[in-house]
């Protein structure tokens, strides 16, 4: 089977991921009593009108039909999967509870989802070249003391939760030093009229910077760590000495041999690490108030707010799938050792 | 073989296990660390004598006490009482004492006192330089029976800062019925009515109107005054008046006064309960299911690896939140989630374990002199992965409890108990303002589950270092 074959067989995988999680979703927000059991009951002990309450009904899915006693038929198990497989495919969520507006329109019209992709994209991308820099260095020199002071912190930084690294934060640098805001995403005062350009990045900038710092440590210990351990492995190879033999500079064989070679189990790892990068950014916008998809996430849980609950539980499970067959598709192409198995 | 009493061969094997892993100077700080939250867990009623549900027992918002050893003692104070009360009369026939007790005394009066007044004195030394935070205090007068008395009698409290001035705490007042009589507005700095009575400022608090920032002696005076002729029994109940510091026990209180302390001691229990059990059903399940993959193969195997792979792309936390959402927040469902759905990663590891296992000599010997699959999982393969499981233990239990403490964070824990994770959480919703944050209640319970984290971690990350060959060989 050839790269081509390869490629199929993830699509096809991701294919049967994307069912699956919205099988998962419909259990949950379908079968499970918790949503829809309210309403259900809500709905079905109404009293008044009988063809009001019956229009209710039908808008809700709760029944397909009325008998001639107008008795609620409810639909069946599969007609109910279908409406919402369909919906799902076509990212018809429904109306948020809390607003009453479309569940899409509260996601991306509000600029709620270009917030979180700020946050996390800053918060990737620094992590992922500081993560990765600082494991060659310290592979470089592994056994040394910069070696075992970074390994200590890296694990200090993993083992501290995003929330508590995040509440931290904001008591040094928010509280005790006044340099950055606790929290949202853009001064209020913006509301009557926002400053030029220039000043407008820089504040948003000064507002960006504790929850991606949050992230960020929590991100770059693992980048760290694996890079350690895979340029470790990578540095004790044959061409490694060889490349030394030949005179070449220490920062060419680091970076052109050594890390060239050990960057597929890292890049492997940025996909696979994506949902819990995701998991940490819910945090960390609840921690610093940043009007994102993980504030929005956090309000609904307190609102009961399941549209939304189950449109955020879809979005993210589709951007963790993609992200594992981008990183898919990526390790087909560069490995030249994969076997199309 | 014979069968002489010996010690059993797998405690042996136990203890050269822990004396190599602690040989590890990181191990051994993991296993001292690990310690430390099992003993704080166990003996948690004996650390400290509240609940973490109780009532609060300082003033909302107080520092540790021991901050003054940082910023000196002045400014501030701790929880002070009152003494026992101690009664005095203007003329010693005036009145006998059925009952006393340290907060209440039982007065009666014969018709045929001559009249005069009754003092009843609590007294405080005051040891602070700073004022309390907040004072509340009692005062109840009980005339048993029915109707109206035969004399009407004056009452009156005051607080007595002794050689320099007289605090009313409760005005003059004229009772002539039986009944129960408490002093308005009741005796609490925080109630306006009560400042204003004392003649200060709405935005002043009665305590450091009352109680300077000094070391003094007061008195907390509860006078009786009888006409002659009166009769009857007046009962005087909780006269008490309590100071409320500034700063609280080891780890201060929270914003409802509740000890923060016992918040966190009690928290580790639920944190290793929920980490421990957690993991203990993950592990479970990967066992069976890598197991079964790795040796039953087949059809089986290309079953359960698909569904393991699918759950292992599905991110845990968002999964976890809807869930808990839907279902409804209590421990049980948390942990049971939690442990449901940390198998995936183990089972592989098992069953790839399996794999290479199965194919070795020993195996093929013990297959060809009869073994059953069941014997030779039992004996031989899982002797084989108890290592694997050690560490992925080690390192399973951390990331339980931490996704515990998140969903606690995020107001979806159990709301009948008090983790770690929801401590964390209504410190950060009540410091909604930043001054709000108080680092006393932040720093505990987030360096509890830093540091219960790190101690699996280190302790994971030197078994694997003990087990994995290709590790041992670089160091």
């Amino acid at each position: 089977m050839g790269l081509r074959g390869y490629l199929v067989k993830r699509l096809l995988n991701t294919v049967v991921l994307v069912i699956f999680v919205i099988i998962l979703n419909f259990v949950i927000f379908e079968l499970l009593p918790g949503p829809n059991g309210a309403i259900a009951n809500l709905t079905g002990r109404a009293k008044g009108n009988p063809q009001a309450i019956h229009n209710l009904q039908l808008q809700l899915g709760l029944c397909q039909s009325f008998d001639s006693n107008g008795k609620c038929i409810p639909p069946s198990l599969w007609s109910k999967f279908f409406v919402y497989f369909q919906n799902m495919l076509t990212f018809n969520f429904g109306q948020s509870q809390q607003t009453g507006n479309s569940v899409l329109h509260d996601m991306i019209g509000t600029g709620r989802l270009w917030n979180t992709l700020e946050l996390l994209g800053t918060a990737t991308a620094i992590s992922l070249i500081v993560g990765i820099l600082l494991g060659v260095v310290v592979a470089a020199r592994r056994g040394g003391v910069f070696d075992s002071t970074m390994v200590t912190v890296s694990l200090t930084t993993f083992s501290l939760p995003t929330f508590f690294m995040g509440l931290l934060l904001i008591l040094v640098f928010a509280l005790y030093l006044p340099w950055f805001p606790s929290g949202g995403v853009t001064p209020s005062t913006w509301l009557l009229g926002t400053p030029p350009l220039l000043q407008q990045i820089l504040t948003r900038i000064r507002y960006l910077f504790l929850p991606a710092l949050t992230l960020t440590l929590f991100f770059y210990g693992g980048n760290l760590l694996l890079t350690r351990a895979t340029m470790g492995e990578a540095l004790t190879e044959d061409y490694i000495t060889t490349a030394r033999a030949k005179g070449l500079p220490e920062r060419t064989v680091l970076f052109k041999h050594a890390l060239r070679n050990a960057s597929l189990p890292i890049v492997t790892n940025a996909a696979l690490a994506f949902g819990g990068i995701l998991g940490g950014a819910i945090i960390t916008e609840t921690v610093f108030n940043w009007d994102g998809l993980g504030l929005w996430l956090y309000n609904a849980i307190y609102w009961h707010d399941f549209p939304v609950l189950q449109a955020m539980f879809y979005i993210i499970a589709l951007c963790v799938i993609g992200a594992n067959l981008v990183s898919d598709i990526v390790y087909g192409m560069i490995d030249p050792r994969i076997k199309y198995e | 073989m014979s069968k002489t009493t010996r010690v059993p061969f797998w405690l042996i094997r136990f203890r050269n296990f822990l004396v190599l892993l602690l040989s590890n100077r990181l191990a051994a700080v993991g296993m001292f660390l690990l310690l430390m939250f099992v003993v704080m867990a166990a003996a948690a009623p004996l650390l400290t004598p509240y609940r973490p549900t109780g009532n609060a027992v300082s003033a909302n918002y107080d520092p540790p006490t021991w901050i003054t050893l940082i910023n000196g003692p002045v400014g501030y104070s701790q929880n002070a009482q009152f003494s026992a009360l101690s009664v005095n009369m203007s003329s010693s026939g005036l009145a006998t004492i059925p009952t006393k007790t340290g907060n209440s005394v039982a007065l009666d009066f014969a018709g045929s006192s001559p009249g005069g007044t009754v003092q009843i004195t609590e007294t405080l030394s005051y040891p602070y330089q700073g004022s309390p935070k907040q004072i509340i205090g009692d005062a109840m007068i009980l005339i048993p029976g029915s109707g109206a008395l035969n004399k009407s009698f004056n009452v009156t409290a005051y607080v007595n800062r002794i050689g320099v001035s007289r605090f009313l705490f409760w005005s003059p007042t004229t009772i002539n019925k039986t009944g129960t009589y408490n002093p308005s507005p009741a005796i609490n700095s925080g109630n306006p009515a009560f400042n204003s009575q004392l003649g200060i400022g709405q935005q002043f608090s009665a305590a450091n109107y009352v109680f300077a920032a000094e070391k003094a002696n007061y008195q907390y005076v509860l006078t009786i005054s009888v006409p002659a002729g009166f009769s009857g029994r007046i009962n005087v109940s909780s006269f008490d008046l309590n100071l409320f510091g500034n700063t609280w026990g080891i780890f201060g209180t929270d914003d409802a006064g509740h000890d923060i302390f016992t918040q966190v001691v009690y928290g580790a229990r639920l944190s290793l309960e929920v980490g421990l059990v957690a993991t203990g059903i993950g592990i479970g399940l990967g066992l069976l299911i890598g197991l079964m993959a790795g040796y039953l193969g087949k059809i089986v195997d290309e079953v359960l690896m698909r569904t393991t792979d699918m759950l292992l792309v599905i991110p845990f936390l968002p999964l976890l939140i809807v869930l808990v959402a839907t279902i409804g927040p209590s421990l049980i469902y948390i942990i049971l989630l939690i442990g449901f759905f940390s198998w995936m990663g183990f089972a592989r590891v098992i069953r790839s374990q399996v794999l290479s296992l199965r194919e070795r000599p020993f195996i093929e010997a013990a297959k060809a002199s009869g073994a059953g699959t069941g014997y030779i999982t039992v004996r031989h393969i899982f002797p084989n992965i108890v290592s694997l499981t050690y560490v992925n233990l080690a390192l399973t239990v951390p990331a339980s409890i931490v996704t515990e403490a998140a969903l606690s964070f995020l107001g979806l824990g159990d709301p009948t108990v008090i983790t770690w994770g929801s401590m964390l959480g209504a410190a950060n919703s009540v410091g909604a303002t930043v001054s709000n944050l108080a680092w006393w209640w932040i720093l505990p319970p987030g360096l509890s589950i830093a540091l219960i984290s790190l101690a699996f971690i280190l302790l994971g990350y030197a078994m694997d270092e003990l087990f994995n060959p290709r590790l041992r060989r670089r160091r």
